[in-house]
Order: C-alpha cells, then sequence, then structure tokens
C-alpha cells in the first residue's frame, strides 16, 4: 500500500502525484514503471512510468487523464491509501562517456523520461532534452524536467504542433536540427532515448536508424499481470514478440519492428 | 481449523483453490506478488506441441467487470517446456497441473502421456476450449463425442488426474460434460472464457488484434456459475467451478452449487492476494455456519433447493 501524499494539477488534464511507499518498495531504476490499484471497479490494474524517486521512500507519477482508472486516481484526496506494486520491467542503458544523452519526450511521454533526466543531470551527464506538444498550454509538462543550464551541459528545446510556442513542428524535426548541431562537435556522439505516441517513436527510430545512432524507446502497452505471465501486452521485435511488462518497457530502437503508420 | 482439504481423482490439495491456465504463465513469472504456499495447485499456461507465437496485438481489452483476452495460445512447446521451464515450474511451492491442447486426438494423448511421465507434474487439464484457435469445422468444445474420443486417449496414456475443463461457447455443455465423464475424466473444469469482442470506433477497427477474445472476470461468473449448476446435477465426478472468481463469496457460490475446487484467474491481475483472502475466507464461512470440512459445502445449495422443492410437493 502506498499513501497519495500530494496531488498537484499541472494543467486540467495532468496530474504530478506523490507517493509514499513502505520500507519494501526497492527503489526503481529509470524506466521502470508501477501497476496502480485506481479502483475496485476496474478490472485491471494501471501502468504508470515512475517519473521520480529523487527522494528515498517516495514514488511520483506524472499521470494524463485518459479514461475511468486515471479519472478515478486523480479524484483521490491526499492522504488516502492506493495499492501499487512494483517496481516491475527493465531500465535504460546508461549513456558512456563522451555521449550526449538526447531525452526525445512527446507529450505525455514527459513522465516516462523525467526521472531518467533528473538522474542523468544529477550524474552531471551532457544533456539535450526535446519536448513536443500539441499547444503551448501542452508544455506545461517540459517544466518538469531539468532546466537548461548555462554552461551548454543540459539543453533544452521545445515544439508545438500549433507554433504557439518553440519550434513550429514535430519534435523530430528538431531531433534532427540537433542531432546536426552535435555532428559538428566531433568529440561527443548522441545516444537517444524516447517516450511519447507511437507515430513520433517510428519516426525517432527510423532517424537513429539513417543516422546509426544508438537508440532506446519506451513502449506502452495494455497490460494485465505485469509481470510477463499473461502475454498479454506483446510488441513485434525482430526476434518474435517480446513482453513489454517484462522485457521492456524500454526496447532497443532497431530491435523493434514498427507497424505500418495507418495513414500514411 | 476448517478442513480445506480438497480431492480431484488421485490430486490431493491442501485447499480448493487453483490458479487458471494462462493468468500465472509457468509460476516464476508471478512468484514475487503471489504466495503460493496459500493456494491448492496452479495450472500452467496451455502448453502445445510446437511453440506458438500467439496472436497479433492488441491481445487484451478491458470492459466493463470483465477482460477480454486473444492471447493466442502462445507459449514454448512440449519440447521446451520438458527441458527448460519444467524446472522452473517445479519451484512453485503448490500442486502443479499442466495444461495441454492438441490439434488432433493423438497429439492430446501424447501431449497428456509426455506431461505426466514427469514427476514434478501432479494432474493434467485438458484445453479443448480456447476460442482463439480457429479450427475448420465444428469447435471441438462444442462437439461431445469428440471430446469424448479426446479424453478416451488421453486416460489411455495416464494415471494421474485427468481434468477436462469445459467451454461455456455451446448451447448443450452437459452432454460435453457427460461424453467427458463417460470417457473417464477424473474432474471437469468448468468452465472456460466466453467468446466476444469490443470495437474501437474511433480507429475503427475492432479493440483486439485477433477481432474476438475470450471474456473472464466477474461478468463471467454467473453464466459459469450456471454450467456448473446444470452439471453438477447430472455428472458424479467432482467440478472445478472458474470464471469470474475475486472474493471469498464468488468460490463459495460456486461450491454450493456443487464445485468441488475452484480456479482463480483475471482476479490475481487487479489483486495477487486474492488467493490467500479466498482461502482465509472460506475457513471463516465455515467456522460461522459450524462447517467441518469444505467438501461438506459442495452443492448445499441444490440440497436446500431440493428440500424445498420436496416441502412443495408434499404439501
Ligand atoms: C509501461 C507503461 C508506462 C506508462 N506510463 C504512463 C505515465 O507515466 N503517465 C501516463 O499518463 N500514462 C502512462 N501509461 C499509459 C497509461 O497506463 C494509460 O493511459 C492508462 O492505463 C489509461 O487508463 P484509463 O483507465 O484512464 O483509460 P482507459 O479507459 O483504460 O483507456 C483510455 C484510452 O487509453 C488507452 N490505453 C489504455 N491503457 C493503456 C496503456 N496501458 N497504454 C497505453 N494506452 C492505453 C486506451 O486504448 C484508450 O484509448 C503507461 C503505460 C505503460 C504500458
Ligand atoms: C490472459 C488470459 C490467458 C488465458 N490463457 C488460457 C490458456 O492458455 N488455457 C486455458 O485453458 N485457459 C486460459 N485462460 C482462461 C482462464 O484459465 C480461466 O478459465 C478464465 O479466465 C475464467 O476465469 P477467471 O474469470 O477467473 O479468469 C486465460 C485467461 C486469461 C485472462
Ligand atoms: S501484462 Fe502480462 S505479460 Fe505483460
Amino acid at each position: 500500500m502506498a499513501r497519495l501524499t500530494r496531488k498537484v494539477s499541472i494543467d486540467p488534464r495532468n496530474y504530478l502525484f506523490t507517493f509514499e511507499v513502505d520500507r519494501r518498495f526497492p527503489k526503481p531504476l529509470p524506466g521502470q514503471f508501477v501497476q496502480v490499484a485506481s479502483s475496485i471497479e476496474l478490472t485491471l490494474r494501471r501502468p504508470f512510468s515512475v517519473a521520480g524517486a529523487s527522494r528515498p521512500g517516495e514514488v511520483e507519477l506524472l499521470v494524463e487523464l485518459r479514461g475511468k482508472g486515471t479519472r478515478t486516481l486523480a479524484a483521490r484526496h491526499e492522504g488516502s491509501t492506493v495499492s501499487l506494486l512494483g517496481p516491475m520491467g527493465n531500465t535504460f542503458s546508461e549513456p558512456s562517456t563522451g555521449e550526449v544523452a538526447v531525452l526525445v519526450a512527446g507529450g505525455i511521454g514527459v513522465a516516462g523520461l523525467r526521472y531518467l533526466a533528473h538522474e542523468l543531470a544529477e550524474e552531471g551527464k551532457r544533456l539535450v532534452i526535446l519536448v513536443g506538444a500539441r499547444t503551448r498550454d501542452a508544455l506545461l509538462l517540459g517544466d518538469l524536467l531539468p532546466s537548461a543550464t548555462e554552461d551548454d551541459r543540459v539543453r533544452v528545446a521545445f515544439s508545438t504542433d500549433d507554433g504557439s510556442a518553440g519550434h513550429w513542428g514535430t519534435v523530430c524535426e528538431l531531433l534532427e536540427s540537433e542531432l546536426d548541431a552535435l555532428g559538428e562537435d566531433r568529440i561527443a556522439s548522441p545516444r537517444l532515448y524516447c517516450c511519447g505516441p507511437p507515430a513520433m517513436l517510428r519516426e525517432a527510430a527510423a532517424i537513429a536508424a539513417a543516422r546509426e545512432i544508438p537508440c532506446e524507446v519506451l513502449l506502452e502497452e495494455i497490460m494485465a499481470c505485469g509481470t510477463g505471465a499473461c502475454r498479454g501486452c506483446v510488441v513485434m521485435t525482430k526476434h518474435g514478440y517480446r513482453t513489454v511488462c517484462s522485457d521492456g518497457p524500454v526496447f532497443d530502437a532497431a530491435e523493434l519492428v514498427f507497424e505500418e503508420a495507418p495513414n500514411a | 481449523m476448517p478442513d480445506l482439504r480438497a480431492t480431484l481423482g488421485r490430486l490431493r490439495l491442501c485447499n480448493p483453490t487453483v490458479l487458471a491456465s494462462g493468468t500465472v504463465g509457468y509460476g516464476p513469472e508471478y512468484a514475487s506478488l503471489i504466495d503460493y504456499t496459500t493456494v491448492g495447485a496452479i495450472v500452467t499456461k496451455t502448453i502445445t506441441p510446437e511453440p506458438r507465437a500467439g496472436n497479433a496485438p492488441p491481445r487484451l481489452k478491458e470492459t466493463p467487470g470483465g477482460l477480454l483476452n486473444a492471447i493466442g495460445l502462445e507459449n514454448v512447446g512440449l519440447e521446451r517446456f520438458l527441458s527448460e521451464k519444467l524446472r522452473e515450474v517445479a519451484t512453485v511451492p503448490a500442486a502443479l497441473i499442466a495444461s495441454v491442447a492438441g490439434f488432433t486426438v493423438n497429439e492430446y494423448a501424447e501431449l497428456t502421456g509426455a506431461v505426466t511421465a514427469r514427476e514434478e507434474i501432479d494432474a493434467v487439464e485438458l484445453n479443448i476450449s480456447c476460442p482463439n484457435v480457429e479450427r475448420a469445422r465444428r469447435p471441438v468444445w462444442d462437439d461431445p463425442e469428440a471430446v469424448a474420443e479426446i479424453t478416451r486417449a488421453a486416460r489411455a496414456t495416464t494415471e494421474k488426474t485427468l481434468l477436462l475443463k469445459l467451454s461455456p461457447n455451446t448451447a448443450d455443455i452437459l452432454s460435453v460434460a457427460e461424453a467427458g465423464e463417460a470417457a473417464g475424466a477424473d474432474a471437469l473444469v468448468v468452465a472456460n472464457t466466453l467468446s466476444g469482442m469490443r470495437i474501437d470506433v474511433e480507429a475503427g477497427t475492432p479493440s483486439l488484434g485477433n477481432t474476438t477474445g475470450g471474456l473472464s472476470g466477474r461478468a463471467l461468473l454467473p453464466v459459469n456459475l450456471a454450467n456448473v449448476w446444470k452439471i453438477a446435477g447430472s455428472v458424479s465426478i467432482p467440478i472445478v467451478g472458474s470464471g469470474g472468481i475475486a472474493d471469498p463469496g464468488d468460490a463459495l457460490e460456486y461450491i454450493l452449487a456443487g464445485a468441488s475446487a475452484v480456479q482463480i484467474g483475471t482476479a490475481l491481475f487487479a489483486d495477487p492476494e486474492a488467493p490467500g483472502r479466498i482461502v482465509d475466507g472460506l475457513a471463516e464461512y465455515m467456522r460461522a455456519h459450524d462447517i467441518e470440512s469444505i467438501e461438506g459445502c459442495t452443492g448445499l445449495a441444490r440440497k436446500e433447493k431440493e428440500r424445498e422443492w420436496q416441502r412443495t410437493t408434499a404439501d
């Protein structure tokens, strides 16, 4: 059981929750997720990435309201208890010396990369953070990530679909231009970490493949067990189906077989 | 302490809870969340002769009170099960039931013989009812003669407990149950998932990659409970109730309807501690009603019904 100690509404669609977990709860790794039982009326738990666990005994979740599970969670009062299983799943690869970590987040994909971003920033790693959103309002999520530093050790750039803030276009266009800029810097080689809608992940993976850059993506699938037992959450890889919950949720983009875009 | 032991053929269980096929994989996957010492037995994911990759995703769709799944019998196949998975399965501190499914009568016999030859395996469950495997003609689970043939062939290969798991996707489950009993099954599992589907209206496509899937969870309980009730009136081998059991009361309904044991599946996803909670609840009920053994609960509601019937006819 975990206790909801803080609930902050980032914007009407997105909430940042802080849970106090008991001592047996292992320290999560970036990329790992928890399974939340948000309502007894629901048959399945809902998986959410650990969006922060910097303080011991605390787990933060960044949640976009979608359906009943997320809405009932957002209706919980501070102080109430929620059953939270985990942490589950694998983690991201560490950037090696000389590598620049390039984080690409689309929309609520910020949730999957936030913990990683803070850990890397803490370790003093070189970091480029790219956040794409529909509008300026939706960009508020980006404020939950580490801010840019004056020495350029952490760089941050935004894009919006409607041009209301940052680059007018997709986050992948932003990624291309950041990679071009990094290419001129011969000492550093980029390593990509991506989380966001399927179309964005597919495009980022294609960019990484074309430039022969290592790229990891955090995937979402509907889950039941969360442990690899039920085989319900599979994705196609070059080695056959793999489960997002126990083989992932982080996958090497080069291993994935991306579906054709329905309207491409 | 009330006596919770249950007997299915030669198989003796410490309590009547069994974890349903396909919901706990081969066992170890869930070991960090489920306390297997609280359950009577677990059933493995259904094993087929060859490995199966399973259906295209999405494989799951939640629906009010239940879950649709179309996994498509993804499993490692008999060979890898025996050479690799069995070692892992054997670490589970509960009785082990291997679930098998073939595509011919012979395959059912071979699978049954092969898994029951291993001392780690205590019993076998014939899965004739997975709605996710396409078949050319009338589905096996709907054909009493085909089920009898499969059961007879499997029976000939083992002395260990042979469970036959029925499907609710038939107009005449009773004939299938009777055919299974006559062909030598030691117990009947009543029953598997009910065929169903949903459509994602935004995408304009079925929600499941396989279009249809099997409905499990609470929504299934009244259907399979009625099937247990129907079958318990006509067969004399033990029945294992399955479908939507999440609380002690759910398990008791099946037992009072005529089941000797119960299977828990979908409920584990929300609450991996459900089995322990159910066992405790059964014991509490027995104490409160002065019932010494769980066997004494089996079919109690039928006896009440019969007495009531006798009373009304005596008037
Ligand atoms: C590993 C992992 C990490 C995740 N991390 C986060 C996170 O940090 N923050 C966050 O807001 N969300 C995250 N998600 C997605 C989140 O689990 C779903 O948004 C949530 O389950 C929706 O529940 P609901 O009851 O509100 O919506 P539902 O009513 O169940 O569904 C509403 C819509 O969301 C889609 N959906 C449902 N479940 C999932 C799912 N598991 N994955 C993707 N789409 C789904 C449905 O297809 C439907 O279109 C993550 C998913 C996974 C698998
Ligand atoms: C994800 C999932 C996978 C399943 N796989 C199998 C299987 O391989 N073989 C089988 O006989 N039943 C399978 N079942 C059916 C269950 O064993 C059980 O009979 C059914 O779900 C009804 O019980 P429940 O409502 O308690 O889950 C599966 C069910 C689910 C939800
Ligand atoms: S959710 Fe069951 S295998 Fe991933």
